[in-house]
Parts: C-alpha cells; sequence; structure tokens
C-alpha cells in the first residue's frame, strides 16, 4: 500500500516551486492542481477510523499525510462506550459516578471529548473549495491572533494559543477565514504542536500553491502549567517557514515584524 | 464543640454543607471531631497504583473510539500518560487539612486582616472533565492564631485538585480555614477561565467566571469586606 502511494504522487509530480531542499519526505510530490490536490490525496489515502496499518512501521512524517475520516454517525455510535470508559476512570478516580454532579457527566465528557479531535471528521477539501480566487496580488498576506485550541497527544490535556499565517500570493488569494479554518480542522486533533504548525503551512502551500508561506504558533501546554514542572507562564512557539519565507530573510524579517505589532 | 459555634457562619453554609449528600466523603463535616477528619480520605496513595490499569485501558479505549490509531508512535505510552495526569490532577481526594497544617498555626497577636492574593489555581470541571483554572484571593482576620501563609495556598491545592464546581471549591477553602483557625472572618474570591466555556459549546474566550464566599465579619460588616475587594484587586 505505501508502494503504490508513492508511485502515485511521483506520476503526478509537478515543478515544485517551493523549497528545492524539502524536508518533508516525498510530500512534495503529491503537489498538483488545486482540485485535484485534495482530490488526489484523500483518494490515495482513504483511512477507516482506528487504523488499517499499523502505525509502528511508517516513517514519522507519514502518519499525518493522510486525511483520517470519521463521520457524524461513528461519533453517535461511538458514545455509548466512550462514556462507559469515563464512568471506569471517574470510578478508577476514587469518585463516586453516582452523584448529583457526577451523573451525566460521563456523557458530557464524551461528548467534549469528540468536540475536541472534531478535525478528524474534516477535510481541507470540503472547506477550502470555492474560496480561492484569482487577484493579481503579490504582496504578503497576514492573519494574525488566530486562536486555536488543541489537546496534547501525549496528556490528553488541552494547549491553546495563538497563530499567526502570512503567505505571499502567487496570482491566487484565499478566504481569509478560510485560513482559520484550516488551522481549526488541524488543531481539533491529537497533536504536538510542531506537526501541527507544519501542516497548516502545507495545506495552504498545498491549495494556492504561493509564493511562500508562513506560520507562527505561539501557546501554552497545560501539560507543562497544571502538571509535571508546574511553569505558569511559560509558552511554547513554533513556525514554519516555506518558499520565499525561508530563502529569503527580509520576507521572513517584515512578517515576523507584522505579527509583533 | 470544636469551636464551630465561634464563627458567625451563615444559615446558608451550614444548610449547605448538612444537605448535600452528594459528596458525602469529601464534605468537611463541621460536626466532626479532629480525630474523624484525620481518616476522611477516600482515596489513598498506595491505591493510586493498582487502579492505573483500569485507567489505561478506558484511556486506550477511548482514543480508539475517537478514531485515532493507537500503535502509532506519538500514541504508544498516551494512556499510562494520561492515566498519570489525570490520578495527579485529582490528587486532592488523598489530602486533609490536619496533614498539612498541623504544626504551621503559631499564636500571635495580630487582629488586622491578612490577605494572600493572586493564588494560581488549576482545577477539573467534574461536568465535562476539561479544566478551569485562575486566581485565588484569600482573606482572613486573626483571633488569636495566625496560619503561616503558604499553607493557605496548600489549602487551595487541595480542594481545587478534584473534580470540582467553582461555587462549592470556594466554600470549601473557606470553611476549611474556618475550622482550622476559627478567625473572626473568613473572605474568599475565585476569578477563573472555564475551557468547557472557551474550548467548546459558547466558545466565549474572555468570559471568566468569579465566585467569593464571606464568612463571619466579612459577611456582616460591609466596610470590613470592601476592605478586603479593594485589597484583593489592586494590581
Amino acid at each position: 500500500m505505501e508502494h503504490s502511494k508513492h508511485t502515485q504522487y511521483a506520476s503526478s509530480e509537478k515543478k515544485d516551486p517551493l523549497d528545492p531542499g524539502s524536508v518533508f519526505n516525498g510530500h512534495f510530490d503529491g503537489l498538483a492542481e488545486r482540485p485535484a490536490g485534495g482530490t488526489g490525496r484523500a483518494a490515495a489515502a482513504p483511512q477507516p477510523p482506528g487504523g488499517a496499518e499499523s502505525g509502528s512501521q511508517r516513517p514519522v512524517m507519514e502518519s499525518w499525510r493522510e486525511e483520517r475520516t470519521r463521520s457524524v454517525e461513528d461519533n453517535e455510535m461511538s458514545l455509548p462506550s466512550l462514556a462507559k470508559s469515563y464512568t471506569t476512570i471517574l470510578r478508577g478516580l476514587g469518585e463516586d459516578p453516582q452523584r448529583q454532579g457526577l451523573l451525566k457527566t460521563p456523557w458530557r465528557a464524551a461528548t467534549a471529548m469528540q468536540f475536541f479531535t472534531k478535525g478528524y471528521q474534516e477535510k481541507i477539501i470540503d472547506v477550502l473549495n470555492d474560496a480561492i480566487f484569482d487577484e493579481d496580488h503579490d504582496e504578503m498576506v497576514i492573519v494574525k491572533d488566530i486562536d486555536m485550541f488543541s489537546m496534547c497527544e501525549h496528556h490528553l490535556v488541552p494547549i491553546f494559543g495563538r497563530v499567526h499565517i502570512g503567505y505571499l500570493p502567487n496570482k491566487r488569494v484565499l478566504g481569509l477565514s478560510k485560513l482559520a479554518r484550516i488551522v481549526e480542522i488541524y488543531s481539533r486533533r491529537l497533536q504536538v504542536q510542531e506537526r501541527l504548525t507544519k501542516q497548516i503551512a502545507v495545506a495552504i502551500t498545498e491549495a494556492l500553491q504561493p509564493t511562500g508561506v508562513g506560520v507562527v504558533i505561539e501557546a501554552t501546554h497545560m501539560c507543562m502549567v497544571m502538571r509535571g514542572v508546574q511553569k505558569m507562564n511559560s509558552k511554547t512557539v513554533t513556525s514554519t517557514m516555506l518558499g520565499v519565507f525561508r530563502e529569503d530573510p527580509k520576507t521572513r524579517d517584515e512578517f515576523l515584524t507584522l505579527i509583533r505589532s | 464543640m470544636n469551636g464551630h459555634c465561634n464563627l458567625k457562619v451563615n444559615d446558608t453554609a451550614e444548610e449547605f454543607l448538612c444537605n448535600n449528600k452528594g459528596f458525602s466523603e469529601l464534605i468537611i463535616d463541621s460536626k466532626k471531631s479532629v480525630v474523624h477528619r484525620k481518616h476522611e480520605t477516600s482515596r489513598k496513595e498506595a491505591e493510586d497504583k493498582s487502579r492505573l490499569p483500569a485507567l489505561e485501558a478506558a484511556y486506550t479505549s477511548i482514543l480508539r473510539e475517537l478514531g485515532e490509531d493507537t500503535d502509532r508512535q506519538g500514541l504508544l505510552r498516551t494512556p499510562l500518560r494520561a492515566a498519570k495526569a489525570m490520578q495527579f490532577l485529582t490528587k486532592g481526594y488523598h489530602e486533609t487539612i490536619d496533614d498539612i497544617l498541623n504544626n504551621a498555626i503559631f499564636d500571635e497577636d495580630h487582629d488586622e486582616m491578612v490577605i494572600v492574593k493572586n493564588i494560581d489555581m488549576f482545577s477539573l470541571c467534574e461536568h465535562h472533565l476539561v479544566p478551569f483554572f485562575g486566581k485565588v484571593h484569600i482573606g482572613y482576620i486573626p483571633n488569636k492564631k495566625v496560619v503561616g501563609l503558604s499553607k493557605l495556598a496548600r489549602i487551595v491545592e487541595i480542594y481545587s485538585r478534584r473534580l470540582q464546581v467553582q461555587e462549592r471549591l470556594t466554600k470549601q477553602i473557606a470553611v476549611g480555614i474556618s475550622e482550622a483557625l476559627q478567625p473572626k472572618g473568613v473572605a474568599v474570591v475565585i476569578e477563573a477561565a472555564h475551557m468547557c466555556m472557551v474550548m467548546r459549546g459558547v466558545q466565549k474566550m474572555n468570559s471568566r467566571t468569579v465566585t467569593s464566599t464571606m464568612l463571619g465579619v466579612y459577611l456582616e460588616d460591609p466596610k470590613t469586606r470592601e476592605e478586603f475587594l479593594a485589597l484583593s484587586q489592586s494590581n
């Protein structure tokens, strides 16, 4: 299955305008025209929830290439078993699941958790389809201070912060709220901040083929604040610079200055 | 009587404590003697380890039901980490006031207000199992007995590291201090952000919930209350 995926990507390889020195293991091979890019990826990598493939032998970067799908029906069907797991957890913590405040907590917690991971139900192609416009604009476009809420995949504890996105269009611009929607899709998952940053940048790249993309995320990790080292004021900052943002220091500077102001 | 009647506790506090059978094990039973309070824990540390496998299994099942691949590298040990994290976040269940206060009550001839403010607090919403966090401001007027300052923060820790409702948390802190010190009055104000409102549901980023409990002279005398509120809000 791995081999066939690679062949498919290799055969549709276009000239990569962005980053000759890409560290993304084969990911830019898959760059194609706008509609095919999204559909191509979705068709090439249909993912039944729970993984038809074991992740243990896959290279690390591959696991975020596929867009896992989970449907609304799946959600409803898994609710009882999720609620049961939460009841077990309540009991295991020494609480009394029958007391008034906790009676419906397993259901509420299960629904909440499904909401926090609703990114698995959504695909970029659904969100972006109509909002790419041809504009003769080639100056930087920045959307900053996008509130972001995610879940740490290591401790299942929230991460929250702000995302700043900038891109240099190459004749194609994106509806502004779509940038925020891309953030939502990838952040409402079990995440690692580094991977989240990269996924957002790559999604924008694939959708628009811009001259460059820059994404900066500044977040607070509750797993560091509420437990463990317990450093209240710590923030983690990650960034991904692609294309001209990576190659040209002046462009990067302009982006970083504008998001700080 | 364990000194509780020295305090003019308002009726609603008494009612609340006596009638709410819900958290029977966690309640500060004002009628219990000090000896009985020593044994009042519903969870001991040794039990934590023995409960870990069940918690891990529950988390593994949750991950699978959410559509994730539990064999991928990032999630391999997540059930164990999440279970331990959850136990840490609810460690208040096996701590009691007596354990932490025992030696730190001193006789001082001081009867002016003592305030400890901006105590960072992290708790878990008992309805959604999602964090809420904020700041606690505590003030009390000693009645010949003062408490070590960090003990006020430790009292906050005991009660906040549980599945909580902000109203109950505020009251438990106030009553805990009352019982330990028998002061002339206790005031507790908590201002917190609830992730269950910020990350989901109504999704109001900047909303904050403020609750307060005033006992003793803080309840009766508006000037004392004003002084506390002015001093604790100033920055």
